[in-house]
């Protein structure tokens, strides 16, 4: 579980950028909310443009700071979302297990990312609304939950052969995406998966703790620090990168910037 | 502000203050018609335009003035308030205003005008009126001494109500006109005119009216209704749900009952609703804030939507019925989001307040599908219906879309991601050391910035002050929104110079918006400034520090990035389009996509540019004078079609697709420049930033229109009626270029021709086939077709003439080809007649065990293998024909024999795709034509996929095909070609004699092809016999009368096009080669793919000198011999 950093020993501390994107209304909101806030909401104000947030999560060695940028779902924000996946170093790419189509786009953005944002992000892909489905947030889904500590990415995979075995035989379910299709496509991209409800809480806190363990050590020290480090090597090369995104005006505004 | 002064003024010589609408470009100078700046001016709809102006002074009534008597008008004459300003007179409107108007009288009233810029600000911030000519009661030209032409006008102010308000005086206004007599009477006639018309309008006037809070107000029924008296049933109309649910903050804290005694003060002085005459008093009653019930009707009335819903004021009603119970996608986003817009307000808890705002997004929704719905719309109209009736919110959310916030909503928000960067343009020019800091932080201004603009503040300040910058926005527009941005970051400017990453810089500006209700100098000892709230302090730096943020420094700024914006999102929806087009585009490389998307885009933009034209041309032409068919929507004039704008064609329908190939193949273009299309190529400016696409398109060839063309349509189409997605397109491509195996590109080309779907093409089938091979070739084969002899000469082109000799035999031989393939595919064509069923593909294969050993080719094969006694000779015969079903020569061959009724139009036949492929193969030019030629007369990027490259010379290798034969060099040849041909490549220069000569021959050939048909009759049949009768002897094996007689009017038929087509070429000669020298090759190179692959490379050199030698030996005989030769020396050398 992710809680504050405890007063006790002073853990290092550094800051990950994290971006969600994914289709309108998969519950990108709804899963942030249920991390920071412990917290579930029928009716969220949709996101316009970007909604800021964040949260701290302990590790054994280290405490991370999710600095959570949650984008606009509707697909004509989706111009947007350069400017909000800039220099993030971990990326959740929300779909809806119910909804086939959300996973279509989950992988655009999967594709996106890849070939966009920083080299060496840290992307999930996560089936949210597990609750919708006959095997939401019972005991399989703990069960992959606990199995999911360290070697993250074989963990997954098992515990999602298994459910897919298990909603195969299940009946009047509103899954539309089975785990075992999503979970070979995060195989294939290298991709964090799990299937999550932000509903019930189920497998929310270990997506982030995932990701948080995943994020390289090297990555981190070079971060932008805890506390106001600033720009150092990561983040400045990273923004170097960025230069040429939608997102990035100030390369554009330089050049222009003397013509008054 | 020093460095405003300049910039503004420099903005003001470039750029239109008032015009409102980023695409503007559709006048030829960039700079907007005169027509857009007033209507911008005057928040006028889009239909009025400015027919008479006039200088002229407008004499009011001095505020506080006595409520006299009829001459009272006349003593205040000399008492008044006195402005002077420009006075103009649209078809439904006259418009006064101090504030110059930012174009000059001269200006001609369609075109873009002469620029003057004056105007500062815009919309109706001047002083002065817009009234609607039918709120006009009366005019009256008043007689005075002083030769001033002066006019009074009364208007219906507060006349339309039922019943008399007390001490009420009507309005009238005094305007004395200064100008000529001429001019004065010229504008009174069009004023007459306008208020004949303007009478129609008096029931809607009224209409509307009747629903605004200022009449109630005014009427004295609300004070009636206050103290309890029974009153006269009048409720009071619809202020929004405010009025249900209370209206957010403290009433008594807004000092709202003051602001309404206030308003209705100078409501009373000056006119209410549609005939209020704004005097100095309005803006500073606007700027204080607005009483919560008039607060709806007042931004109705800055904003200029309340002209809309006079003009018809049942829309919004209308609108949901005619569309009650569709569907559509914004429908189901909309539905998404109304539980969640403003939750905390207690009416959007409520069924009420919900249905109130699916209502006004659905309706919006419908009349503007292009805008459909936007998150951050339902937070907007949230906040609207809290003032206003829906209807009211209906017409202002189409104000805001089209005029105020230009873009923000669309598809593609490009208006928003152009504002942002407008914003940090403007911070970095007011604020350059927060700039710096922000730069060096990496921290991005539009993530904090962007809400703020696209929900109006809404969702960043607590409610009651974002409906205070909202007072201020509508009337002022949208630099309001940048002057309180720009002023947030003022203030809070020390604090952000501390901030070092995106978190802390959201997390300094929510506590600041969370305290703007606290003094902003909670310490000082003066009590009036400790009453100061952040929220006025706000307003006063926005307003004073910034008021150098003109509308024109906004459109300078809006025009300065508007290209780079639109480009990102263009080159955003590229990259993700492309990669989204699935597997099958993987077959070609990202370039060659990138050229497609470019392409596809560009034409049918162009195409639809030229659609609006003609459309226009039309329109002119029947003398429609255009009032537009709505009332809303975007303007007229608005640049359409670009993807960064919005939401564009996707599909292409069959002219766009000519257009479309014609800037892809040579061939597609058409022959004649001053076609029957040559009207359309006129009146394209260069819109587009790259001009290198709208040059091509400027000097674009006229396409051509070939059958061909329409079954490439048709089958690359998924629904034709749909038209061509870039899908579509691209699928269409790269079947044809993705990966260059000929078997492929044969089948293709068969299947465009197989209309039936039955794998059987039919005479005419074939005619039109042979027709589309003329079609594709008659602009040469841009070096990707070459003969072998001419081999050498291609490669070292010193000798002018003979290379030219060279490619005339290309072409001639290729003609010759074509001719050869006529005759052969009747040759071996399948009768379709149910007698001769027997021949047909079910039964070939019997007939192949039956007939196999009576062939003498087929022996010859056989003994080639023999021969040649290679061990692995059994998957070399299988290789080339393996995706050709096996052993389709054996099987067609028999076939010949019963393609007895051949020519005869009374038995009909068809050929299949194993004959066709055969007769492909057979044929040396058209083996290379769909080899490389082909797929290679489709031009894309420079960089073609590499696998597509690699498989060329691996699959020639592998292959049996005649330029592998002749030696590795043809097929590099070929795919080098389209590069070093180039510029010759075109079209044909009409000073070279040969090559132009062999285009009218080829012309002529295409014609004649079709008009084979007709030549088949009998008499036509026997004449040829007899001549070309023993020519047949030397070259069919078998004696049967009937079946030579058929092949001899093959033979005519296709001598017949090659004498017209190609003189040099007799069809005997023809007819050997095939017979004979072909075929062997055909076995030969089989053999030699053999054996090139069991071996090393240095093979291919030897090879190549036996290939020189041929050609040595070859020069200048007929080719066929030189074929034979060629092969085989090559085979003695392998053996």
């Amino acid at each position: 579980m992710s809680e504050p950093a405890g007063a006790n020993a002073p853990k290092p501390s550094s800051s990950v950028k994290l971006v969600l994107l994914g289709e309108a209304a998969v519950g990108k909101s709804s899963l942030v909310l249920r991390f920071v806030n412990d917290d579930f909401q029928e009716n969220k104000e949709p996101t316009i443009g970007a909604a800021f947030l964040t949260q701290k999560c302990s590790l054994p060695t280290r405490t991370i700071k999710f600095e959570i940028w949650d984008t606009a779902g509707q697909e004509r924000f989706a111009s947007l979302a350069p400017m909000y996946y800039r220099n993030a170093q971990a990326a959740l790419v929300v779909y809806d297990v119910t909804k086939p189509s959300s996973l279509t786009k989950a992988k655009h953005w999967v594709a996106e990312l890849q070939r966009q944002a920083s080299p060496g992000i840290v992307i999930a892909l996560v089936g949210n609304k597990l609750d919708l489905t006959n095997d939401g947030g019972d005991a399989s889904a703990s069960a992959a939950t606990e199995s999911e500590s360290e070697p993250v990415r074989d963990a997954g995979e098992e515990g999602a052969a298994e459910e897919s075995e298990q909603q195969d035989t299940n009946s009047g379910d509103a899954r539309k995406v089975s785990t075992r299709e999503a979970s070979s496509y995060a195989d294939e991209e290298g991709l964090l998966f799990f299937e999550t409800s932000a509903k019930t809480g189920t497998n929310v806190v270990d997506v982030f703790t995932a990701i948080a363990n995943a994020i390289p050590e090297s990555s981190l020290k070079t971060g932008r620090g805890g506390a106001g480090t600033g720009q150092t090597a990561l983040g400045g090369r990273s923004a170097e990168d960025s230069r040429v995104n939608l997102g990035d005006r100030s390369a554009a505004t330089a050049k222009e910037g003397c013509a008054c | 502000m020093i460095p405003w002064s300049s910039f503004v003024q420099k903005a003001q010589s470039l750029i239109d203050p008032a015009n409102f609408n980023i695409p503007t470009l559709s006048s030829s100078d960039g700079t907007p018609s005169k027509a857009s700046l007033f209507r911008q001016q005057f928040r006028l709809p889009d239909s009025q335009n400015p027919l008479q102006e006039i200088t002229a002074e407008l004499v009011l009534p001095l505020p506080n003035s006595n409520p006299g008597s009829g001459d009272s008008a006349r003593r205040v004459d000399r008492t008044g308030n006195r402005y002077t300003g420009r006075l103009h007179l649209s078809e439904r409107f006259i418009c006064f205003s101090t504030q110059p108007t930012s174009f000059l009288p001269s200006a001609t009233l369609s075109a873009s005008t002469n620029f003057t810029g004056q105007t500062h600000g815009t919309g109706p911030s001047g002083n002065g009126f817009t009234l609607p000519l039918s709120c006009i009661r009366r005019v009256e030209r008043l007689h005075s001494a002083s030769h001033v032409f002066s006019l009074a006008l009364t208007t219906w102010n507060g006349l339309l109500n039922k019943q008399q308000e007390p001490n009420f005086t009507p309005q009238r206004l005094i305007l004395q006109l200064v100008g000529s007599r001429q001019a004065c009477e010229r504008f009174c006639d069009t004023l007459k005119k306008g208020l004949r018309e303007g009478m129609k309008e008096v029931d809607n006037l009224r209409l509307v009216v009747g629903d605004c809070y200022s009449e109630y107000l005014l009427s004295g029924a609300k004070g009636k209704a206050q103290e309890g008296g029974e009153g006269d049933g009048r409720q009071p109309p619809d202020a929004g749900l405010g009025m249900l649910f209370r209206y957010p903050g403290d009433a008594r804290k807004l000092r709202d009952r003051s602001k309404m005694r206030l308003w209705g003060e100078y409501f009373r002085e000056n006119g209410r609703n549609a005939t209020l005459v704004r005097q100095p008093t309005f803006h500073k009653l606007i700027r204080v804030g607005l009483p919560n019930r008039l607060r709806g009707e007042v931004w109705e009335l800055s904003s200029g939507s309340l002209f809309l819903r006079i003009r018809s004021p049942n829309l919004y009603q209308e609108t949901l019925v005619k569309f009650q119970g569709q569907e559509s996608l914004a429908i189901d986003e909309i539905e998404k989001d109304l539980n969640r817009s403003l939750p905390e307000y207690p009416g959007f808890q409520s069924e009420e307040g919900i249905g109130r705002l699916r209502r006004v997004l659905t309706a919006y929704s419908w009349t503007n599908a292009e805008i459909g719905y936007c998150q951050a719309m339902n937070i907007v109209v949230a906040a609207l219906l809290i003032y206003m009736s829906e209807a009211q919110a209906f017409f202002l959310l189409s104000v805001l879309c089209d005029r105020l916030l230009p873009g923000y909503y669309s598809t593609t928000m490009y208006g928003t991601l152009l504002d942002q960067k407008v914003f940090e343009s403007l911070v970095e020019k007011t604020m350059p050391v927060l700039w710096e800091h922000l730069i060096k932080t990496d921290v991005q201004l539009s993530v904090v910035s962007l809400p703020w603009f696209l929900s109006l503040y809404i969702n960043s300040m607590p409610l009651v002050f974002a409906f205070r910058v909202l007072d201020v926005f509508f009337l002022e527009g949208p630099k309001v929104l940048f002057q309180v941005g720009l002023a947030i970051l003022r203030i809070n400017g020390e604090e952000l110079l501390d901030v070092q990453d995106d978190g802390s810089f959201v997390s300094v500006l929510k506590t600041y918006f969370s305290r703007l209700d606290e003094s902003a100098h909670p310490r000082s000892e003066n009590p009036k400034l400790r009453a100061i709230t952040r929220f006025q302090e706000l307003m006063v730096v926005a307003f004073k520090e910034f008021s150098g943020i003109t509308h024109s420094t906004i459109e300078e700024q809006r025009e300065k990035h508007k290209g780079a914006v639109l480009e990102n999102i263009e080159n955003f929806a590229k990259r993700t389009s492309i990669r989204n087009l699935g597997p099958e585009s993987k077959r070609l490389s990202v370039d060659d996509l990138g050229t497609i998307y470019d392409r596809f885009y560009d034409t049918l933009y162009q195409w639809q540019q030229q659609q609006k034209l003609q459309d226009e041309e039309r329109r002119r032409q029947e003398k429609k004078k255009s009032e537009r068919l709505s009332v809303l929507g975007p303007p007229a004039d608005t640049e359409m079609g670009r993807v960064g704008l919005g939401p564009s064609p996707t599909h292409m329908d069959y002219g766009a697709f000519r257009e479309f190939l014609a800037a892809t193949s040579k061939w597609a273009v058409s022959d004649s420049p001053s076609g029957s299309r040559s009207d359309s190529s006129s009146g394209f400016g260069s819109f587009r930033g790259n001009s290198s696409k709208s040059l091509l398109w400027a000097n674009r060839r006229q396409p051509a229109d070939h059958e061909f063309m329409q079954r490439l349509y048709r089958k690359w189409a998924t629904d034709s009626e749909e038209g061509l997605s870039l899908q579509n397109v691209v699928n269409g491509l790269a079947r044809l270029k993705g990966s260059p195996d000929i078997m492929n590109n044969i089948n293709y080309f068969f299947d465009l021709y197989d209309d039936s779907g039955n794998g059987q093409v039919d005479r005419e089938g074939i005619l039109k086939i042979s027709e589309a091979f003329l079609f594709l070739s008659r602009r040469g084969f841009e070096g990707t077709i070459t003969a072998t002899q001419s081999l050498e000469d291609l490669n070292s082109p010193r000798d002018r003439d003979h290379a030219e000799q060279n490619t005339l035999t290309v072409d001639e031989r290729f003609l010759g080809s074509v001719s050869a393939f006529i005759r052969r595919c009747f040759e071996y064509a399948d009768p379709s007649h149910p007698e001769n069923q027997k021949a047909s593909q079910q039964d070939a294969t019997t007939e192949v065990t039956d007939k196999l050993d009576s062939f003498a080719i087929g022996d010859d094969e056989e003994d080639l293998i023999d021969v040649d006694d290679s061990k692995s000779n059994k998957p070399a015969s299988d290789a080339p024909s393996k995706p050709s079903q096996s052993g389709d020569s054996e099987q067609n061959r028999p076939r010949s024999e019963s393609a007895n009724p051949a020519l005869d139009p009374n038995n009909p036949l068809h050929i299949t795709l194993p004959t066709f492929r055969m007769v492909i193969l057979a044929d040396e030019l058209l083996e290379q034509f769909f080899e490389s030629y082909f797929p290679q007369s489709f031009h894309l990027s420079d960089h073609p996929h590499p696998a597509s490259l690699a498989a060329s010379s691996s699959l020639s290798s592998n292959l049996t095909t005649f330029s592998n034969i002749g030696s590795a060099r043809p097929s590099n040849l070929a795919t080098a070609g389209s590069v070093s041909v180039g510029a010759s490549g075109g079209i044909v220069p009409p000073g070279k004699g040969l090559r132009g000569v062999l285009d009218n021959i080829v012309t002529d050939g295409i014609r004649m092809a079709a008009e084979v048909k007709k030549r088949m009759d009998e008499a036509q049949r026997d004449l040829e016999r007899n001549a070309l009768g023993r020519d047949d002897d030397d070259d069919e094996d078998d004696d049967e009368d009937e079946l030579r007689r058929d092949s001899n009017a093959a033979a005519a038929m296709a001598g017949g096009i090659s004498s017209w087509g190609a003189g040099a070429y007799g069809a005997e000669m023809e007819r050997r080669s095939v017979r004979d020298a072909d075929r062997d090759l055909l076995e030969g190179a089989e053999v030699l793919s053999v054996r090139e692959r069991g071996e090393s490379s240095s093979l291919l050199d030897n090879k190549n000198e036996v290939d020189a030698k041929g050609q040595h030996g070859a020069k200048g005989s007929p080719s066929s011999t030189h074929d034979a030769e060629v092969v085989s020396k090559v085979v003695e050398f392998e053996s």
